[in-house]
């Protein structure tokens, strides 16, 4: 469509005059303009003090539009030696480049009540330079705010930012000076032609145009990444503290193993050399003996702290073997036959510390209450995957008890029950007289093949470290371990 | 079968024939790298009348190279070796020595080198800081039977057979029978219990476990010496 306009601005440019309202109009020559003449409201020729070849000069002015009026019409005529661009409010609304004819823009449109700021950019290409201004500006009350080219203008010198916009002149700026009056040499009299200049439209911006939404939105996605930034930063610190703690607890389970364990087994042996090269006798031979026997205590500690240090323990299946053989172990004494029921689906299933630890301490707890109290020939210690949770029970064929008459202190219940809680679980007991006694233990773990999520982040729960640890070992009967039954 | 049993040796292995009557000592191989230690196990060893320690060496290639001669009854084996490791010691002697009993000797209790052992070969897992006359005890008990199996070795065992399941032949896969067996086993029955239930007796329940460790020695020699390596060196 423009196209053929431009085509037909050129083939016929007197027939389309009238039609395109988005071409400059020329009518020569034309010295009224409806109500008034055009030059009517002009003022001087008005420049820079000095003039000079090729010369920018920046021409600036403010006017008011009282509060609470409505514009009923604005007419801006200008023109400027040689060249201009004539900005309202920052906004660009015209240009000019030829002294000889005027320009006129219809306003009525943009002004708004409030300041506004007029800028008008003009180039001096050779000799004589000047602009020369008129606006007028007709209210619904009647009055008029009229702006003409005179000493009022301003020269704002090269290098300040926004001028444009600037709704106070600053004291070094100058006051423009005038050159001619209208008519005066070496300028016309009467234009050679009027140029009306496109009709102008407020700008209307949709809301995702305007600068405070594009702002809000930038501030928001940076705001955004910097929380991401944040979260990743957080995530990998994580698993870096994951990572060096793995790391450490591989280095102390080695230190036991490699230098505590070795050491202390090598006293043992030398120890129980030095005894069979005593006399039978020998009250030494006693004392000997007793220190062998500790170490091998220490020793048995020992290979309990280094299974919960050592990260490769990690796992369901480690947990179950080791789980097992403690309860073999400690029920070895009190005749007391155990059976296992272990779910296939326990094998390589991951199982951080805590609720490895955790667990470890409530099944030794419902162990000892089964050997004190149950006068149970039965046990059964069963390990399940159920619903997302890891199940185990302890069931034995005792002398059970009515849970309504015991006191809870003593059937343990408050102890275990914190326990679960703090690994998010819980425990339940129930029992009967001369019906047995069954525990059950539930904490949720995750399934690490049933989350695709949990692939995605890769994460695993890390709670709190169970510092109980050490105070419930003082709290267990010291064992013994038979390392023949391993 | 947890607690072991003080069994008179059948077997006449190392026994000369021109001494019928009386029962010639245990031969005993030792390997282990630290010399104090070697010192004090060989004084130990020799501390108990019916076992004589005929042979202490410093490395598993040592042994590799001096125990065949030797023919011992048991080889104790260290299983932290310098080079090569006890396991690989092991499975490269139970190649030579196929007769021979071998008794894997550590320092902590790791379920996990227990199983390690027990696949490359090693027919019994003894912790260094048992006392001289559960040793002596538990030494006679794998020269009487073999290797003991709890209710966790049970399930490690049937949790390797069942991983090889699709790609090992009919002769080394476990019987409807010794699977039954070991199944009872992972529960906590003991061999007699299992003889009752399955109406067997506890010999034919022994024999049965026997051939379950020989097929897993064969199943897993070198997958275990290539595990205890990983194990080993996590990076």
């Amino acid at each position: 469509m423009s196209r053929f306009l431009a085509l037909g601005f050129f083939l016929a440019p007197t027939l389309l005059a009238n039609a395109d309202g988005d071409m400059p109009e020329k009518q020569k020559p034309l010295p009224q303009m409806g109500d008034s003449y055009v030059t009517n409201g002009l003022g001087s020729w008005i420049w820079e003090d000095k003039t000079l070849d090729d010369q920018t000069c920046l021409l600036w002015n403010t006017f008011d539009i009282p509060t609470s009026s409505k514009v009923t019409k604005a007419r801006l005529v200008m023109t400027v030696d040689n060249e201009f661009t004539l900005y309202l409010d920052g906004r660009e609304l015209g240009r000019g480049a030829e002294w000889r004819e005027l320009f006129v823009f219809d306003l009525t449109q943009l002004l708004k009540p409030g300041r506004h700021v007029l800028a008008v950019s003009c180039y001096n290409g050779s000799f004589f330079a000047g602009m020369l201004f008129g606006l007028k500006v007709e209210l619904a009350d009647g009055e008029n705010v009229e702006v003409k080219s005179d000493q009022s203008w301003k020269v704002v010198p090269e290098g300040v930012s926004r001028w444009k916009t600037r709704t106070k002149a600053q004291p070094e700026w100058a006051a423009a000076s005038i050159k001619a009056p209208l008519g005066g040499t070496p300028w016309w009299t009467v234009p050679d032609a009027v140029n009306m200049m496109p009709s102008l439209q407020p700008i209307e911006l949709f809301f995702w145009q305007t600068g405070w939404f594009q702002i809000s939105l930038l501030s928001l996605c940076g705001l955004v990444i910097l929380v991401s930034l944040r979260l990743m930063t957080q995530l990998a610190m994580h698993k870096k503290e994951r990572f060096l703690l793995q790391r450490e607890r591989e280095r102390i389970a080695r230190d036991i193993h490699d230098d505590i364990g070795a050491r202390m087994t090598q006293l043992v042996l030398h120890g129980e050399v030095a005894q069979y090269e005593l006399p039978a006798d020998e009250e030494m031979r006693q004392r000997l003996n007793w220190i062998c026997e500790e170490a091998r205590g220490l020793l048995s500690t020992l290979d309990e702290i280094l299974w919960a240090v050592n990260p490769r323990r990690d796992t369901l299946r480690d947990f179950v073997d080791y789980v097992c053989k403690y309860t073999v172990d400690f029920l070895a004494p009190s005749k007391i036959q155990c059976f296992f029921e272990v779910g296939p689906e326990t094998s390589a299933v991951a199982l951080d510390l805590p609720p490895r630890l955790g667990l470890l301490m409530a099944v030794k707890e419902a162990l000892n209450n089964a050997a004190k109290h149950s006068g149970a020939t039965e046990l059964t210690l069963q390990i399940h995957w159920r619903d997302e949770r890891l199940v185990i029970v302890v069931r034995d064929n005792g002398k059970g008890f009515d849970p309504a008459l015991t006191d809870p202190l003593r059937n343990g219940l408050p102890n275990m029950t914190q326990r679960m809680k703090e690994l998010g679980g819980h425990c339940v007991i129930s029992s009967q007289l001369a019906r047995g006694c069954r525990v059950e233990f539930s904490v949720p773990l995750h399934h690490p093949r049933s989350s695709f999520w949990g692939w995605l982040w890769n994460d695993k729960r890390l709670p709190a470290y169970d510092s109980g640890t050490s105070n419930d070992r003082n709290g267990e009967p010291v064992q013994s371990h038979d390392p023949t039954k391993c | 079968m947890t607690q072991p049993n003080v069994k008179v040796i059948k077997t006449t292995k190392g026994g000369r024939p021109d001494e019928p009557g009386s029962r010639p000592p245990v031969k005993v191989a030792l390997v282990e790298d630290q010399p104090k230690v070697r010192e004090s196990w060989i004084k130990l060893i020799n501390s108990f009348p019916d076992f004589k320690c005929i042979c202490a060496c410093v490395t598993g290639e040592e042994a590799v190279r001096v125990i065949p001669a030797e023919a011992p009854d048991v080889v104790l084996m260290d299983i932290f070796l310098p080079r090569m490791s006890g396991i690989e010691c092991t499975m490269r002697l139970k190649t030579l020595l196929p007769q021979t009993q071998i008794v894997i000797l550590t320092a902590m209790a790791d379920q996990e080198l227990v199983f390690l052992a027990l696949e490359a070969g090693a027919d019994g897992y003894l912790l260094k800081r048992t006392k001289p006359s559960d040793l002596r005890a538990a030494l006679l008990d794998v020269l009487g039977g073999g290797a003991p199996m709890t209710s966790q070795i049970a399930r490690r065992v049937i949790e390797s057979f069942r991983q090889k399941a699709k790609i090992r032949d009919e002769s080394t896969r476990l019987s409807m029978r010794e699977e039954q067996i070991l199944m009872l086993l992972a529960q906590g029955h003991s061999n007699k219990m299992i003889a009752s239930s399955l109406e067997l007796s506890i010999d034919t329940v022994c024999t049965h476990l026997k051939n379950v460790f020989s097929k897993l020695h064969v199943n897993s020699r070198t997958e275990a010496v290539v595990r205890y390596m990983a194990s080993k060196n996590p990076k």
